[in-house]
């Protein structure tokens, strides 16, 4: 069953004044545990739909289904809530609370969960682990390198236990190394953990490494292949 | 964690809240002294007025009052102070015979109150004794000494040993003239006692008028949280008429309501400098923060959680700056109130006030407390707009910002 199912999803920006089609009747289902790039040039659409998808945005026709759960029917607090317990995010420029540790930034979604110390202890440490930073919890984002710091804020996202991730573009700001490192995190969390990643992206490296792509281009699926 | 958040918010920009914090120290400082201050005005005037006029209360004869005439005493005298020996809170008790009359030198005459008094008992009971500028204190002439203020000497020109001649009526109704001899000259801190009141011993007075009546009896107490409790007991027990100071000057209520009227426009105009210091500032924290603001609300922090969190960190910048205005406000208390601060350079328009020199800035412990509330409610206010701003980002917005 589809964790994720967008269907004849049209965002027009600006409807009053100069329309702009960001996407376009646009139809996607996503499956739990795909690791799916979404690929197409500058402008085609895909911070769009991750935003659609990740519920920050709303379409301006068709709908939009989280497991099974409309969003667009939700109201903010309940959307808000329903983000918190259902999707994770990893934004491009991190945006990692600067005054809190690594560990504190990977805590703090399970502290809005209201779990206990201890498990929340247990997880932010097990999952810097996983990511190889566990010798920088302690640390804050100043303190961390660009590559670190997406590597705690995946770490973050995945705290929550979240049905899925979205990440735009997330390694834009990234060195080659530091992208070949996170790939290689996200693609075992994704095969060890069964964890679902959408990524939006330019960067081939993560094309390659994605098991599905979307393709869009003027805001429609132009392809979309499963490897 | 969102209190350690605030917190660690609160130390990100530390030149900005330590500006704050200062600003809410100063003004929570400057709003214990100037209240400290004020009330030593009002304490300074009370007190001059206790000592040098009224004690604190004053027992006349129930038409005297609206009458003041000679033959109007004070009825069950020995009975009013056996009372008051036995509820043993007097510290002292001075009995008056008052008669109004001119008084007259070889240059001019002028019209005065002539209080016939025990030097003892109102040298207990009031200051006189201690404000005299010249001469004694009834201890030098043994016949008919009279002791007058500075501003009387001057208008009569006369000295120490100067002789004056009182005219006043007798309890016969006649004329009677008598020569007295000035031994002291005093400076009393009250314009009325200045302007017309001349202290001869009751003996003599008495003598010349032909009558050994008290027309006013004055008590001073050692505490003066017991004047309205012996005033009502007293009223009660004695068909006299029993007046507190306050009853006896109006003006005290009209000084309280002042001084309330003052500390409110004083703490109004404070607090509100320090509302928009605290909503300017905290707004700069929010939109220094926006994007970061932006992210929480992704990831799922709700409204009300970011909204307090905001407050949080404005709450604990008043905690941070409140407590140590009040402790330096509490030292300024406790060290001008204990040395006094002195106004001598002013002595002569403080005079014509009813005030003397030195000031003992001094303030009651539940305002300490009541300050600390209202700094606080007026960083709750402030901290409402900042908040509000930052519930109502939108999150795709705020994360774009750069």
């Amino acid at each position: 069953m589809a964790i994720i199912e967008a269907k004849n999803i049209t965002k027009i920006y600006n409807p009053d004044k100069i329309p702009v089609k960001a996407i376009n009747n646009l139809s996607v289902e996503i499956e739990q545990g795909e690791f799916t790039a979404i690929v197409g040039p500058s402008g085609c659409g895909k911070t769009t739909l991750l935003n659609i998808i990740g519920g920050l945005d709303k379409p301006t026709e068709g709908e939009v289904k989280i497991d099974q759960v409309e969003i667009a029917n939700l109201k903010e607090a309940e959307l808000t809530d329903f983000r918190l317990k259902n999707i994770g995010f990893v934004f491009q420029a991190y945006n990692l609370i600067p005054v809190l540790t690594a560990k504190e930034n990977v805590e703090f979604v399970m502290l809005l969960q209201e779990e206990q110390k201890l498990k929340r202890d247990e997880r932010a440490e097990d999952l810097l682990a996983k990511m190889g930073i566990l010798e920088h919890m302690n640390r804050r984002p100043s303190e961390l390198s660009g590559g670190q710091q997406q590597r705690v804020a995946v770490a973050r996202a995945l705290a929550s236990k979240p049905k899925f991730i979205l990440a735009d573009e997330p390694t834009a700001n990234l060195d080659s190394t530091s992208t070949t490192s996170l790939l290689e995190i996200m693609s075992k969390m994704n095969e060890e953990e069964g964890a679902t990643f959408v990524f939006s992206t330019h960067d081939q490296r993560v094309i390659d490494k994605a098991k599905r792509v979307i393709t869009l281009v003027d805001g429609q699926v132009v392809k979309d292949e499963k490897r | 964690m969102i209190v350690t958040l605030a917190w660690k918010n609160m130390l990100r920009s530390k030149c900005r809240s330590f500006v704050v914090i200062g600003a809410i120290t100063v003004g929570v400082w400057a709003l214990i002294f100037l209240f400290s201050f004020m009330n030593s005005f009002s304490e300074a005037y009370r007190r001059n007025s206790v000592n040098y006029e009224y004690s604190h209360i004053q027992v006349h004869h129930p038409d005297y009052l609206i009458e003041p005439d000679i033959d109007k005493v004070v009825s069950q005298l020995s009975q009013l102070e056996a009372y008051l020996e036995e509820r043993g809170i007097l510290r002292s008790i001075s009995k008056r015979q008052i008669v109004s009359g001119m008084i007259g030198s070889a240059k001019t005459t002028s019209g005065v109150r002539i209080y016939g008094i025990d030097p003892d008992s109102e040298g207990a009971t009031t200051s006189l004794k201690t404000h005299l500028l010249e001469g004694n204190y009834f201890n030098k002439l043994k016949r008919n000494p009279i002791l007058l203020s500075r501003e009387v000497a001057d208008k009569l020109n006369l000295k120490i040993k100067s002789k004056v001649v009182l005219t006043f009526q007798n309890i016969q109704g006649d004329i009677t003239s008598a020569a007295f001899r000035v031994e002291g000259i005093f400076n009393s801190t009250s314009p009325r006692i200045n302007g017309g009141v001349v202290y001869v011993k009751n003996e003599d007075l008495s003598r010349l008028i032909g009558f050994r009546g008290v027309n006013e009896v004055a008590l001073l107490f050692d505490d003066i949280k017991v004047i309205e409790d012996v005033k009502i007991d007293l009223k009660s027990k004695f068909d006299l008429s029993v007046s507190s100071y306050r009853d006896l000057a109006p003006e005290f209520d009209l000084l309280d309501q002042q001084s309330t009227i003052s500390k409110q426009v004083l703490t109004s105009i404070i607090m509100l400098a320090l509302l928009f210091g605290i909503i300017n500032t905290m707004l700069m924290a929010v939109l220094e923060r926006t994007r970061e603001i932006g992210m929480l609300k992704a990831i799922g922090m709700q409204r009300v959680r970011i909204f307090l969190m905001i407050i949080f960190e404005t709450v604990v910048l008043s905690l941070v700056g409140g407590p140590i205005g009040l402790v330096l406000g509490y030292l300024t208390v406790w060290r001008t109130g204990t040395t006094g601060i002195d106004f001598s350079a002013y002595a002569d328009s403080l005079s014509q006030y009813g005030y003397g020199t030195m000031f003992y800035p001094l303030l009651e412990a539940d305002m300490y407390l009541i300050l600390m509330v209202t700094v606080l409610i007026t960083a709750l206010v402030g901290a409402i707009y900042p908040a509000y701003k930052a519930v109502s980002l939108n999150p795709l917005e705020a994360i774009r910002k750069v």
